[in-house]
């Protein structure tokens, strides 16, 4: 390491190969901005808007009762805001029909008879008409109307028949069970998966396009070294792109790190090397920047909903939970999540880094071949 | 502004026949005024000729008047109105080709109909009158793509007029097309001009400017000279006479020592394998050009004839003589090296062996031999997709060959390695420049990669940007650059680090003349220093600086040899015919000849007849008979163009039938 070695350093083909890369790169202001406003927003938004709890379900009420008890079930459903008294209809044909317009998410019907029954000590059903149309909020909207009905069940009517079994939860790791720490870290890796291939692809194509590439072979300069040289301040301004998105977990959404922060950057390396593998696929079957881009969402769209980053894993059929074992985001997100919000290091995660590992190696040697084969 | 045509009489043309108007037209790209206030008028049915060195303003004009572009300051009218809102009845052919090269012929002209709204049946009509118009009507389901470049170009002329516009605004149509297509595309336009479509032509060809009714030459954002081709050729007061002589550098060196004020010699200007002196009076300047050469031994063989003809001053005199009377003759730099000269002369640099390409079932190359020796420039010519270009990527190793031989600087395999690329420079077609770098990392980043010593680089950059006239420009983004000028950078780029073999793909494609004459001294310097040169131009009159060269047609070698052996085996004798009418008197001859022996050079024809005595005589009553004119006749020896034509006609004639 000395004197001599910069000086071949500067001397060499690579440097001249990859100062003109990091020169162009600084000129792309759409690169440049490519790499760090959208991340930044995008982080935001899905943090923000991206929340499992469902609340303000508009509900419409005809309460045939009009007693006391009668409105506390209606007070027990709305006080908390997961429900809103919407409507009150006059009957159950005009409450049927504006679930059927969506007035209303949730129709809640209680018979005149409820106080009167319920005191006698016996069982009343009251009718709930859910808006099946999103699956998901309907099965949400009728866990809380069972979860609140019956709490306030159990409360009205002292339960002759033994101790009940309280479970105590402690959630570890998320205590306030904040939803947004699902997100970021799983939008994290959505984002640096989606900007590496993107860039990396159009940074390839952008020289096939312009006819330079032609030129480029045609110096004494490697296959391997054009493609390095093109790659490695991608990187840098990727990894760059890394410290963004930690930054903003950590100061938009007050999310811990709580794991090994070099084992972090080193694996996020990876990942960006994976992405960058991809990018570089990308460009030796693409003709123009266009197709590069649009073939790259074909991409990453599907690595992103089948990587648990926007909805658990756990939630997708058994095939699809088999498949996204192939998709090296799902690993890189797990590797996230357990190092942001545990303190967990590579004796619990060496699976999937020995995954990524693979894929990255796979996946560079596949496209450094295709980029070569097409250079020739 | 020397203007020589008479503005009155265009003033009294009427109103209604003015086609185009501009006045004090300005157009400024930030603090760069590229034009500078200019004035001209096109009246209805005239072909507007539009000449200029590279970055003159040529193109910015054409993108004002076609509204593509706003104008900084002036009055423009294209047809009555503001060219924005005349671009119905403009049709516009840019530098590049505007067409899609992955739709078919037919699809590329729907296209064009679909965006102008011009009616079906109309469309199929016009495009039928104008496919066989530009000999294109035999495969219209052919991409656009896999036309060569002169039919790509009239197939996008096809485009501009199928909506009939009334204006047509070419900007360089003919950059990059052979000789014998450029004529092709002159004569489809001859015919638009006689159906009384309107048009303003940009050319770097000035034989193509003649063909022009009236001409502006533009220099430095103004309108210098304007004119028809005989009011600016008879505006330089001068005389020409062409010297042809074996040694025809050391006459050019003898005639160009400088004379004193009286001397009668104006300027040398050298085309070719002539030399065309300027000179104030025809007499006496004869009389100095045979002292000065009989004073100097030329190439030491005493009493080498030379031959004298008294002619008039050609169009690209005119403008040679005034650019380099405005100083912008691009100066000469010795390149400075700094590798010992090695004594390789007379060893072979490049050896190709039977060499053949196919892509599919297109037999590209076909069985083609090369020989060429370090010091030696050889001339790779042909029509346009004659499959110069594959050879040269076969060469270089860019394309896989599917059969034949390659020895590369004494290498006959491992041709993609590192040592043997630093010895190879290569300048393709395509601008190889990264536009979004300066000119100056552009250059640094060629030094770099050809592994130029450090130490080294800033005399090359210096050398590139002073050989450019580009001093102090270098952090201009190459994006920026004029068409011209990039490729003089490209040039550049490519030969800092020394090749000992130089391949050079079009390099002085839309290059005007000044400049073209400045690359190939630099060429001829590479050259001298022992660096082997394959070099393809469609300018044949450079070509004459090549050595050694072959003609090449659909992918088969045609001619081969030395210029004077190709021009020694042309069959016939050349006759220059002087007449006014050149279209009409090329139209009407070559129904009477084969159409290959009648070519338009400038304000002459050139006809090749086999048997001269008895054909000039029927040659001049077919005309007179016509009621042409003719102003001389005479016999001349063959150019290399008169050459490629000739023998390119001859070869595509013997093959059509089985054309693709």
């Amino acid at each position: 390491m000395d004197i001599k070695f910069f000086e071949q350093l500067f001397e060499s083909c690579f440097w001249a190969l990859a100062l003109k890369e990091v020169r162009q790169i600084f000129r792309n202001k759409q690169l440049l901005f490519l790499l760090t406003f959208p991340p930044t927003v995008q982080l935001c938004i899905f943090g923000f808007a991206l929340s499992p709890d469902v609340r303000h379900l508009k509900l419409g009420i005809i309460d045939d009762s009009r007693t006391e008890i009668s409105r506390e079930l209606v007070a027990a459903l709305t006080e908390n805001q997961v429900f809103i008294a919407q409507t009150y209809p006059a009957n159950p044909k005009a409450l049927g029909e504006e679930v059927r317009r969506g007035k209303v998410d949730v129709g809640l019907i209680i018979p005149h008879d409820f106080q009167r029954t319920l005191k006698r000590g016996r069982p009343i059903e009251v009718q709930v008409l859910v808006d099946g149309v999103n699956a998901y909020t309907a099965g949400v909207a009728s866990n809380y109307v069972n979860q609140i009905v019956n709490q306030y069940g159990y409360q009205l009517v002292a339960r002759p028949q033994g101790a009940n079994i309280v479970p105590q939860i402690v959630y570890l790791y998320n205590p306030g069970l904040i939803s947004s720490w699902f997100f970021v870290p799983g939008v994290m890796g959505m984002l640096l998966t989606m900007v590496s291939v993107l860039a990396s692809a159009v940074e390839v194509v952008k020289e096939k396009d312009a006819g330079t590439l032609e030129q480029l072979l045609m110096t004494p300069a490697s296959v391997l070294e054009i493609l390095l040289a093109k790659v490695a301040p991608l990187f840098f301004l990727l990894m760059g792109d890394v410290f963004l998105s930690l930054g903003v977990a950590r100061f938009v959404f007050a999310m811990p790190f709580r794991g090994n922060l070099p084992l972090f950057l080193a694996l996020s390396g990876l990942q960006i090397f994976i992405g960058i593998s991809l990018g570089i696929l990308l460009a030796t079957v693409s003709r123009s920047k266009q197709q590069a881009i649009l073939t790259s969402f074909f991409i990453t769209l599907p690595m992103v909903i089948l990587s648990g980053a926007l909805a658990p894993i756990e939630s997708m059929p058994p095939f699809f939970q088999t498949l996204s074992l192939f998709n090296p985001l799902r690993h890189y997100i797990t590797i996230v999540r357990a190092l942001m919000l545990k303190d967990v290091g590579v004796s619990v995660l060496w699976p999937q880094i020995l995954a990524l590992a693979i894929f990255a190696f796979v996946f560079m040697s596949f496209s450094s071949y295709r980029f070569r084969a097409q250079a020739q | 502004m020397t203007s020589i045509a008479a503005h009155s009489s265009i003033a009294d043309v009427a109103a209604q026949d003015l086609i185009i108007r501009v006045r004090g037209l300005r157009k400024k790209y930030g603090t760069l005024e590229a034009v500078q206030g200019i004035d001209f008028e096109v009246q209805q049915g005239e072909v507007f000729g539009i000449i200029g060195p590279d970055g003159a303003g040529k193109t910015t004009t054409f993108q004002i008047l076609s509204g593509v572009m706003e104008a900084t300051g002036g009055d423009i009218q294209v047809l009555g109105k503001a060219p924005r809102d005349a671009r119905l009845g403009i049709g516009y052919l840019t530098q590049r080709f505007s067409l899609y090269l992955d739709l078919s012929l037919e699809e590329n002209l729907r296209y064009s109909a679909g965006l102008r709204e011009v009616p079906e049946d109309l469309f199929l009509e016009r495009s039928r009158k104008y496919l066989k118009l530009m000999d294109l009507d035999k495969f219209p389901k052919r991409l656009a793509g896999q036309l060569s470049g002169g039919m790509k170009q009239k197939l996008a002329l096809c485009c501009a007029l199928i909506a009939q516009p009334k204006v047509l605004l070419l900007d360089e149509p003919t950059t990059g097309v052979d000789p014998v297509s450029r004529r092709e595309f002159w004569d489809v336009l001859a015919t638009l001009a006689d159906e009384g479509v309107t048009m303003v032509v940009a050319t770097p060809y000035l034989d193509e400017a003649e063909r022009c009714d009236r001409i502006a030459l533009i220099y430095g954002g103004q309108l210098q000279q304007i004119g028809t081709p005989d009011q600016l050729r008879a505006g330089l007061g001068l005389h020409r006479l062409e010297v042809r002589t074996e040694a025809i550098e050391d006459a050019e060196r003898a005639l160009t020592t400088p004379q004193g004020t009286d001397s009668s010699i104006i300027d040398v200007q050298t085309f070719g394998d002539r030399l065309d002196v300027l000179v104030k009076d025809i007499q006496t300047g004869e009389a100095q050009i045979r002292l000065l050469l009989d004073k100097s031994p030329l190439d030491g063989q005493p009493g080498s004839p030379v031959h004298i003809s008294r002619t008039e001053p050609t169009l690209e005199n005119v403008f040679v003589t005034h650019l380099r009377q405005q100083g912008s003759d691009p100066p000469f730099i010795p390149f400075p090296r700094i590798y010992p000269r090695e004594n390789n002369q007379g060893e072979m640099a490049i050896y190709a062996q039977d060499l053949s390409k196919k892509f599919g079932d297109f037999q590209a190359v076909k069985d083609v031999d090369l020989e060429i020796h370090y010091g030696e420039i050889y001339g790779l010519l042909g029509a346009n997709g004659a499959g110069k270009t594959t050879t040269i990527k076969m060469l270089c190793g860019l394309l896989e060959r599917s059969a034949g031989a390659i020895i590369l600087a004494g290498q006959t395999s491992n041709l993609r390695s590192a040592e043997l690329r630093k010895r190879m420079g290569y300048m393709s077609q395509k601008f190889t420049l990264y536009d979004d770098l300066t000119i100056l990392q552009n250059l640094e980043f060629y030094c770099g990669v050809y592994g130029v010593p450090r130490h080294a680089r800033r005399a090359k950059i210096d050398w590139v940007l002073e050989t450019c006239g580009l001093t102090g420009q270098e952090n201009m983004l190459t994006g920026q650059l004029p068409g011209g000028w990039k490729q003089r950078v490209a040039f550049g780029a490519s030969v800092m680090h020394e090749p000992k073999i130089l391949f050079l793909d079009e390099p002085t494609s839309g290059v005007d003349p000044l400049a073209r004459r400045q690359f190939w001294r630099l060429i001829e310097d590479f050259a001298h220093n022992g660096t082997a040169v394959l070099v393809t131009t469609h300018y044949l009159e450079e070509a004459e600086h090549c050595h050694q060269m072959s003609f090449m047609a659909s992918g088969e070698t045609v001619a081969k040899g030395s210029p004077s052996q190709i021009k020694a085996q042309q069959p016939g004798q050349l006759i220059e015919v002087g007449l006014a009418e050149t279209q009409v008197a090329s139209n009407l001859l070559k129904t009477k000849f084969d159409p290959w022996r009648v070519s338009i050079f400038a304000d002459y024809l050139h006809v090749v007849l086999d048997r001269p005595d008895q054909q000039i005589s029927e040659l001049k009553s077919i005309l007179q008979a016509a009621a042409i004119e003719i102003r001389s006749i005479r016999t001349i020896p063959f150019s290399l163009e008169d050459a490629f034509i000739g023998t390119i006609s001859r070869a595509l004639e013997s093959q059509t039938g089985g054309a693709p």
